[in-house]
């Protein structure tokens, strides 16, 4: 039997294709982990109406996927900036881990009213993040060193630092537990409807900051050349230098504000592993919305909508966590070969010998 | 003489979504001729050459080869059949040898388990059907006959050792490797698709010499080109494609270039074109004693010196790798001096970012199209404004005004007749052929009304179309009082636009003369090397007594 798998790049993606490729790979990913539930006794039409129909629809449940929304897109905007500008910034989580301690630091220790501590808190942040984003962007840019190993290895410094400082100079008067106290009210950022902070509004005004950047401006165009073709770029005098660390230095202040309105919006104190790796997730949304901001914004509801859908099952129905996480990652991974199956044409061919005898395939040898 | 011809393609017809690639071609090449097949870029050659080597299949019509009909599925049906291809593109690995290259292909198992010759395994084993599938699809015999290959070479008279390593090879004996590859598998049928863009002007006569040789032994060979001279030089009988036809077959010996340049592209193509006097202005480049080391840290720019007027053409001759890209990234300001200054329309750049040499109006033809000149992924739009786009038309400040980026881009397709394109905002760079990019960078370059040109090759793979039209072009720019650092491999088009020439040799002007005092000989000579053995033309770029003394 010969079986030939061709691979062939297709030169222009149908249009009924690129609408019904999301859609067909979710329901595929949907099927396989149904295997996953029916083996631990669980209704899948169940699970997943609770996760995808009940979840958004009920208030609870709408109001937890945009809270959680919020640090998903600031994130997922830090990863898709450098790839616009053909850098990966694996180092989101890093960015968002220090950017929540050093506006956890301000508000803490600095006391103003509400009105000017929390824009310090976020602006702080800001330059925290951006700061850490500026050593990759600046190694990359100066030296060419990797970007991603070197963003990818800053996270774990900063997780460590943030483990650090919860367990000793910034923790709190009550207990053991490796947390600070919590914080006063000028350091909470205020309400919007239904516990959705104003954390939200932020991270959209930063989205149409982003998106009119990449759309409407000089520096969107230097940063989609550089992209594209840094030498000829370069030629054209264009400075790789000045929009690597820009790319980076944004990104890296957007995932810094999203680590402090975690913090200040929702949990009102820091903790060690606060947030279940949202910079990591954010390299998935980047891909998946790598056209355009907007598109970030909507990967990082759905992506929102799994963190918060999971939840719901794991309490709801019992399914252990790391089954929910199962079919989360099942669920990416299907998307991401969605998008390559979008782009390849695969021909299978199988051609069936005539199933030769033993004698004859003696013979045929010799 | 035998009824039909060694290869019949009758009646060919492959379309593509909105394009008829090929409208019922004919073609008939018989046993031991070279057969030229000539057309613009776009005419259908490249598509009727993969569908002979089945890479794609017809629509219609059928294709013999001595008298048997083929059904070519795949390259590998072809090769079975005995039809060999070098690709324009070299499919070599670097890291193996020129013996495992050649065998590469024939995907033999691993010693270990052939059926013939020696072996560890037990024949029970090795006999085995399942063993033998397994082995031949996932083992891999690189163990060769180099001394079968080394023969091979010999016959051909290649200079080739079996054992050398691909990336010890120059690209001249790369490409031999290739033509081996298709010999040691009997192909009695070869195309070459555009063998000569890649080499030297002396590598492409041996490849000349090495394919005569292979006619004299019987093969049919098919040239794929766009080069009328090459045609003339060594193909016997030339099939003419123009929009996917097949405009007819001729017997090389019996027309001129002229009248193939006028079936290739439909109408009459000026060769020798006009030039009017210019009156020299200003200087607006002036280098002094430059030296630069190229990518590699070696030195490859020793001490030249140029100085361009305003409307002066000053045509740069040479043997490529004797510098001539390292002078043209110096005077496009992207390449670091290691000694020496620049001075652009009386500004001193020496050390300068390129965004300064672009401000101060000077623009770059690149030589490398695809790397320095365009980003292929981006729109027609975003390489047409990849300059302008800071201009103060664009949008003040910050903004840019994409809706007047894609006007700008239209107007530049329009005025140089950049063809290919559905919408300047959604076609790309890359989806162009290389002549219609080739339009598209110079009309960038050009609408800038720049002070200074560099162009490196700015014809280099275009077909004589869009040839003909570039040309004009640079010397409509020359009128306009620009100053052109021409540099080109092609002595025609320099002695054809130049006002001066100058000959580069090992990162050094030797030579200097203008296209009346032109001898094409001695340029020739100087372009080798040939007459530095000569002390004093090496040290002094003024014309010496020409004599043939300098030749060993």
């Amino acid at each position: 039997m010969n079986v030939e798998i061709d691979l062939t790049a297709r030169e222009r993606v149908p249009r009924w294709l690129s609408y019904a490729t999301p859609v067909l790979t979710v329901l595929a990913a949907l099927a396989v982990s149904a295997v996953v539930l029916l083996v631990i006794d669980v209704n899948p039409i169940e699970a997943y109406r609770l996760m995808l129909i009940e979840t958004p629809t009920s208030e609870i449940g709408m109001a937890d996927t945009l809270i959680t929304t919020v640090p998903l897109v600031l994130a997922g905007l830090a990863v898709y900036l450098p790839l616009k500008a053909g850098l990966f910034n694996i180092g989101a989580e890093g960015q968002l881990v220090i950017g929540a301690l050093a506006g956890s630091w301000v508000g803490l220790n600095v006391s103003l009213p509400g009105v000017a501590l929390v824009p310090l808190m976020l602006l702080t942040a800001g330059i925290a993040g951006g700061a850490l984003a500026a050593i990759p962007a600046w190694l990359r840019a100066k030296y060419d060193v990797n970007e991603i190993i070197t963003s990818l290895l800053l996270s774990f410094v900063a997780l460590q630092i943030l483990s650090y400082m919860v367990r000793g100079p910034m923790r709190g008067s009550s207990g053991n537990f490796p947390q600070t106290d919590r914080f006063s009210a000028a350091a909470t950022i205020p309400e919007l409807f239904m516990r959705v902070h104003l954390g939200l509004a932020i991270a959209l005004l930063i989205v149409v900051f982003t998106y009119l950047l990449m759309t409407r401006t000089r520096l969107g165009f230097e940063i989609t050349f550089i992209g594209s073709n840094d030498e000829a770029a370069e030629q054209a005098g264009m400075s790789r230098y000045k929009v690597y660390l820009l790319v980076f230095i944004l990104g890296g202040a957007f995932a810094g504000i999203g680590g402090i309105s975690e913090i200040s919006g929702v949990q009102g104190r820091l903790r060690a592993g606060f947030e279940p790796g949202y910079g990591f997730t954010a390299i998935p949304i980047a891909l998946l919305g790598r056209n355009s901001a907007i598109k970030v914004l909507l990967a990082s509801l759905f992506f929102a909508l799994l963190f918060t859908g999971g939840t719901n099952m794991e309490i709801f129905l019992g399914i252990p966590a790391a089954l929910v996480e199962v079919i989360q990652a099942l669920i990416i991974l299907f998307l991401i070969t969605g998008e390559f199956f979008k782009r390849y044409r695969i021909d299978f061919t199988v051609e069936r010998d005539p199933t030769p005898t033993p004698s004859e395939t003696a013979g045929g040898d010799a | 003489m035998p009824e039909s011809a060694f290869l019949e393609m009758q009646n060919i017809l492959k379309e593509f979504p909105g394009v008829v690639a090929n409208d019922h071609v004919d073609l008939q090449v018989e046993r031991g001729e070279i057969h030229g097949l000539l057309g613009e870029n776009g005419a259908g050659k490249s598509t009727l050459m993969k569908i002979l080597y089945g890479l794609y299949s017809q629509d219609e019509g059928d294709i013999y080869l001595d008298g048997r009909r083929l059904e070519l599925d795949s390259p590998q049906d072809a090769i079975d059949a005995g039809i060999g291809m070098v690709h324009q593109h070299f499919q070599l690995i670097p890291r193996l040898s020129v013996a495992q290259n050649v065998v590469l292909g024939e995907r033999e198992p691993a010693t270990l388990f052939r059926s013939d010759g020696e072996s560890r395994l037990p024949e029970a084993v090795r006999s085995n059907g399942v063993v033998q599938a397994l082995a031949r699809r996932f083992s891999l015999g690189l163990d060769v006959p180099t001394q079968r290959i080394d023969d091979l070479a010999d016959q051909y008279g290649f200079d080739i050792d079996a054992t050398a390593k691909i990336w010890e090879l120059d690209v001249g004996q790369q490409q031999r490797v290739e033509i081996l590859k298709a010999l040691y598998r009997d192909a009695d049928l070869l195309i070459l698709d555009e063998p000569t863009a890649v080499l030297t002007p002396a590598e492409a006569e041996r490849l000349f010499d090495s394919l005569e040789r292979l006619t004299e032994e019987g093969l049919a060979i098919i040239f794929i080109t766009h080069k009328l001279n090459e045609v003339q030089s060594v193909v016997d009988r030339v099939t003419i494609l123009r929009e996917g036809k097949n405009v007819g077959t001729a017997t090389v010996s019996e027309v001129t270039q002229a009248d193939l340049a006028e079936m290739m592209v439909g109408r009459e193509v000026l060769f020798n074109v006009e030039k009017d006097g210019v009156e020299l202005g200003e200087p607006v480049l002036q280098l002094q004693n430059i030296h630069a080391d190229n990518d590699r840290g070696i030195e490859s720019l020793s001490g030249i010196d140029l100085t361009v007027r305003a409307g002066e053409v000053v045509g740069i001759a040479g043997v490529s790798g004797n510098g001539q890209k390292e002078l043209a990234e110096v005077a496009a300001g992207l390449r670091r001096l290691t000694d020496g200054s620049i001075t652009v329309g009386g500004t001193d750049l020496t050390g300068a970012k390129p965004k300064r040499f672009v401000n101060n109006d000077v623009s770059f033809v690149p030589e490398d199209r695809l790397r320095y000149g365009c980003a292929e992924d981006l729109s027609v739009m975003h390489n047409a404004a990849m300059k302008e786009f800071t201009d103060e038309r664009f949008g003040s400040q910050m903004g840019l005004d994409y809706r007047e980026l894609a006007a700008y881009a239209e107007e530049l397709v329009e005025e140089f007749d950049v063809r290919g394109v559905r919408d300047v905002t959604e076609t790309n760079a890359g989806d162009l052929s290389g002549g219609n990019l080739q339009k598209l960078i110079l009309a960038r370059e050009l609408a800038r009304d720049p002070d200074l040109l560099v162009a490196n090759q700015p014809t280099r793979g275009v077909d004589v179309g869009a040839i003909e039209f570039i040309r004009e072009t640079l010397l409509e720019q020359r009128t306009d009082g620009t100053g052109i650092v021409l540099l080109s491999e092609d002595l025609d088009e320099i002695t054809d636009l130049s006002d001066r020439i100058l000959v580069i040799y090992e990162g050094e002007f030797v030579y200097e003369t203008t296209p009346e005092a032109a001898d094409r000989d001695r340029i020739g000579l100087e372009m080798t090397g040939g007459a530095s053995t000569d002390a004093a033309t090496a040290e002094s770029p003024q014309p010496i007594a020409t004599g043939q003394d300098g030749e060993p």
